[in-house]
């Protein structure tokens, strides 16, 4: 599934936990393990990188090391790409300042610009463990079958106990026509009608994936797109908040005015896997 | 200065009466599907010089003074109540929407905006007889005004057109609401610019200065002070005694907006827009308090104001025929050509765009409220003011007529519009490829698609997942290389099984062929089709039809 993994690595207690994490993951996957670290490589950058290898328990050799200087969020954005990484790993705050916000972090960067899947760890460990409960972000593009595909695969493969797929509908203005004569009784029904039709749409969107070997959950929110989703994953403890990565570059007006997956981005709900 | 007793009777008398008026009549055009405005307009008009004034003067002058205290108190209050229409219209400004809706509904919005300006603009400049007004040195800014007048659309009227006509959560939902919403923050924008060129500014501002301030409250509020009132909503919410606490909040920083921009040298409207559109954009605002700051305002503020118009001005003595035929040309041709332009191309079809264009139409309230700030500024005369009413109610009422009549043109998104009878069969194959092929054989003729094609993606898809649904019910389906979808259906009455999940054998097969990477087209009508055939009694009823004919005239009667 995710034949090769690269990891976005630095010197740090972070940094450590990271690695215990990807390498899980890579056994996990039975796949590839590439290190990618931005800095100046020297006799004493390279001795911290083996003894940070040795104490996540894996040999040298079972890596790939790329080390590359430059700005670190372009440098491995490149280098995930030239590298073929099918999943990269990176650690992220859960919030950044206002000011580093606008002016867009190194993760915030990475999440918006990667060419390829991502997985951002909140709080990595260096005692890491499955992920039991999964929520995904759905619509109704191809992007999203590949979205809830990839993330299902993943829940198999961790022996999930939860897998919810979350159908967040919104109907911007709504509120307006109680100025013209509607009534909140109209705006309700008029809801609750969407409701049951999504509900009843993402149910034949899942049956057509024929996705089997888990219970499915299906929830349909009425909300801001992209905030309400977020925050059931966040409020459900899910381990994992799958999205499908944005189409189009998000910009500084995206994040002036933050919409569908702009919000997990400014505020992680918990761990974000975002499929490219 | 204080109101004496018989003042405050005064007062109070003459608000008592003008909101029962607005409401009896706002109500009665409601029930006849009719935007209460008008109701609400026509109240004020029968209380005002237009009516009561001229049949009994002195009554008139006594209820509703022109001049002294009640007078002012009275201003004061219509004053508060437009600047919280303004606020609230703020509140459902999604600048999100516009920035997810992407190149379309800018560019309606853009068009939408700059053809009935350069319209407005053009005609007002260069022929201004035809408003009414002579060669003066104001007719630049005259010119500017009505410009602006005209590229202001209604979020209101627009919202409620989209909900009575069931297309709020459609593409073309989407676009208009987001080019309307993108539209009202510009043509606030620029009218607020032309106040401050009129220099009714009173704390020595210069023009440039005023733009400056304006520019920078914009940016703040909407871009830290957001953020700050983000965080507080939820405090307040928790904190605070609900709803009470939350409206207070919201109310406090609108008057606050609005006092800033007032003091600033342009309207105190324009900062209640703006700063209803900063809380508005919380996601911590609940749907509720939104519904109820709408309701406080729509059923008492929003009445008064528009009541106050027709007391104001006499629409018969004011009616000047070729200045109301101007504004109204000018204005359905500046909307529907630049929004129907602007959709065209972004990529909707003709139809779709003349959808947009009669949609984003509508002015309603929006226009009354520019118009009659614009009449106490002195930029226009009353006879311009009663144009611009009479074309803000005529194109929120035309608005939805017209645009159901080119929605019922070519909706071939509906499962309804794509039931046809020569398209129904009565099969007796008791195998499911079978009958399947006999659908697949319509389809055929009528997409001009080899068979087998057809065949192998439906068959590849039924042996993935059955299709069997319930209710005697089957619908296989596949997406292959079309542009409209088709719908086939055999009526089988022995059943064939499609491995339904009653267990029920299925006597009415669907076929749904939908256009490649469209999933919510096929979804949409797979919803579609299940909810129809949910009730097994009325499925039952369906199969005691012999004929095709009133097989589909019943199967089009079943509600969803």
């Amino acid at each position: 599934m995710f034949a090769k993994i690269g990891l976005a690595i630095t010197f740090s207690p972070t940094g450590k936990a990271l690695l215990k994490e990807a390498v899980r993951l890579q056994k996990l996957f039975d796949s590839q393990l590439v290190l990618i670290h931005v800095g100046e490589k020297n006799s004493e950058t390279e001795k911290l990188l083996d003894e940070t290898i040795e104490n996540a328990g894996i040999y040298k050799n079972q890596l790939e090391t790329i080390w590359e200087q430059g700005d670190p969020a372009n440098t491995i954005i490149n280098c995930s790409k030239d590298a073929k990484i099918d999943l990269l790993v990176a650690g992220a705050l859960e919030k950044e300042s206002l000011v580093k916000y606008y002016r867009d972090s190194i993760s915030r960067k990475i999440m918006r610009e990667l060419q390829t899947s991502s997985l951002i760890l909140k709080n990595p460990s260096e005692q890491p463990v499955s992920f039991k409960k999964f929520c995904v972000s759905a619509d109704y593009s191809p992007q999203c079958e590949k979205t809830i595909s990839a993330a299902f695969h993943f829940a198999l493969k961790e022996n999930a106990e939860e897998f919810v797929i979350i159908k967040n509908f919104y109907v911007p203005g709504i509120t307006l026509t109680i100025q013209e004569g509607g009534s909140p009784k109209e705006i309700d029904s008029m809801i609750e009608q969407l409701k049951n039709e999504e509900e009843e749409k993402m149910k034949l969107f899942v049956n057509e994936l024929n996705l089997q070997g888990l219970d499915i959950k299906i929830v349909c929110i009425y909300g801001k797109e992209g905030w309400e989703d977020s925050n059931y994953a966040r409020t459900n403890a899910s381990d994992i908040f799958a999205v499908t990565s944005p189409e189009k570059k998000m910009r500084f007006l995206d994040r002036l005015f933050p919409h569908e997956i702009e919000y997990s981005f400014e505020t992680l709900p918990t761990n974000l896997l975002i499929i490219k | 200065m204080q109101l004496a007793a018989e003042q405050i009777t005064t007062f109070l008398l003459s608000i008592s009466i003008m909101l029962f008026l607005a409401k009896l009549l706002g109500e009665l055009f409601s029930k006849f599907n009719q935007p209460a405005i008008i109701g609400e307009i026509l109240a004020g008009i029968l209380l005002g010089p237009t009516v009561f004034g001229m049949i009994s003067p002195e009554s008139f002058q006594w209820l509703f003074p022109q001049h002294g205290e009640v007078k002012i108190a009275l201003d004061s209050f219509t004053t508060v109540a437009v600047i919280l229409l303004l606020l609230i219209s703020g509140l459902e400004v999604d600048l999100s929407v516009v920035l997810s809706q992407g190149k379309k509904a800018i560019s309606t919005s853009f068009m939408g905006l700059v053809v009935p300006f350069i319209l407005g603009f053009g005609v007002s400049y260069f022929f201004p007889q035809l408003m009414g007004i002579g060669g003066d040195s104001s007719k630049f800014v005259f010119a500017l005004f009505m410009g602006t007048a005209l590229s202001i659309s209604a979020l209101p009227v627009i919202a409620k057109t989209l909900m009575d006509l069931n297309i709020f959560k459609t593409r073309i939902g989407f676009i208009i609401i987001a080019a309307a919403m993108l539209n009202d923050l510009f043509g606030w924008l620029i009218f607020s610019i032309i106040l401050g060129l009129m220099g009714t500014n009173k704390h020595g501002f210069s023009f440039e200065q005023t733009l400056v301030f304006t520019i920078t409250f914009v940016l703040f509020v909407l871009s830290i002070g957001k953020k700050i009132i983000n965080k507080i909503i939820p405090w307040i919410q928790t904190k605070i005694s609900f709803p009470g606490g939350i409206l207070n909040f919201i109310l406090i920083l609108g008057f606050l907006g609005a006092a800033f921009t007032e003091f600033i040298g342009i309207h105190a409207i324009f900062g209640a827009f703006i700063v209803g559109i900063a809380i508005g954009d919380s996601v911590h605002l609940k749907e509720n308090t939104r519904q109820i700051i709408h309701q406080f305002v729509s059923n008492i503020f929003a009445p008064l104001f528009f009541v106050s118009i027709g007391l104001r001005v006499n629409f018969i003595a004011n009616f000047d025929i070729v200045i109301v035929l101007t504004i109204l040309i000018l204005a359905f041709a500046g909307k529907v050509i630049g929004c129907g332009f602007g959709a065209y191309w972004s990529g909707l079809n003709k139809n779709e765009s003349l959808v947009v264009g009669f949609g984003m139409n509508s002015r309603g309230a929006m226009e009354i409220i520019l118009g009659i700030l614009a009449l106490q500024a002195g930029l226009i005369h009353e006879e311009v003011f009663v144009g611009l009413v009479i074309m803000a109610l005529f194109t929120s009422i035309s608005s939805a007529p017209l645009m159901s009549y080119f929605l019922k043109e070519k909706d071939k998104t509906k499962f309804k519009n794509l039931v046809k009878e020569k398209f129904v069969i009565f099969s007796n194959e008791s195998e499911k490829e079978k009958v399947i092929s006999q659908l697949v054989e319509a389809a055929s003729v009528e997409l001009k698609i080899n068979k087998e094609n057809i065949l192998n993606e439906v068959m590849k898809r039924e042996n993935i997942l059955p299709t069997g649904i319930a209710n005697y019910l089957a619908v296989p389906h596949a997406k292959i290389k079309i542009k409209e979808p088709f719908i086939g259906i055999a009526i089988n009455k022995n059943g064939i099984n499609f491995e339904a999940s009653d267990g029920l054998p299925s006597k009415i097969i669907v076929l749904l062929l939908t256009p490649e990477n469209n999933n919510e087209l096929q979804l949409q009508l797979l919803a579609e089709i299940v909810l129809k055939f949910k009730e097994k009694d009325k499925v039952e009823k369906l199969l005691m039809y012999e004929e095709r004919s009133e097989f589909c005239e019943e199967l089009k009667k079943v509600s969803l």
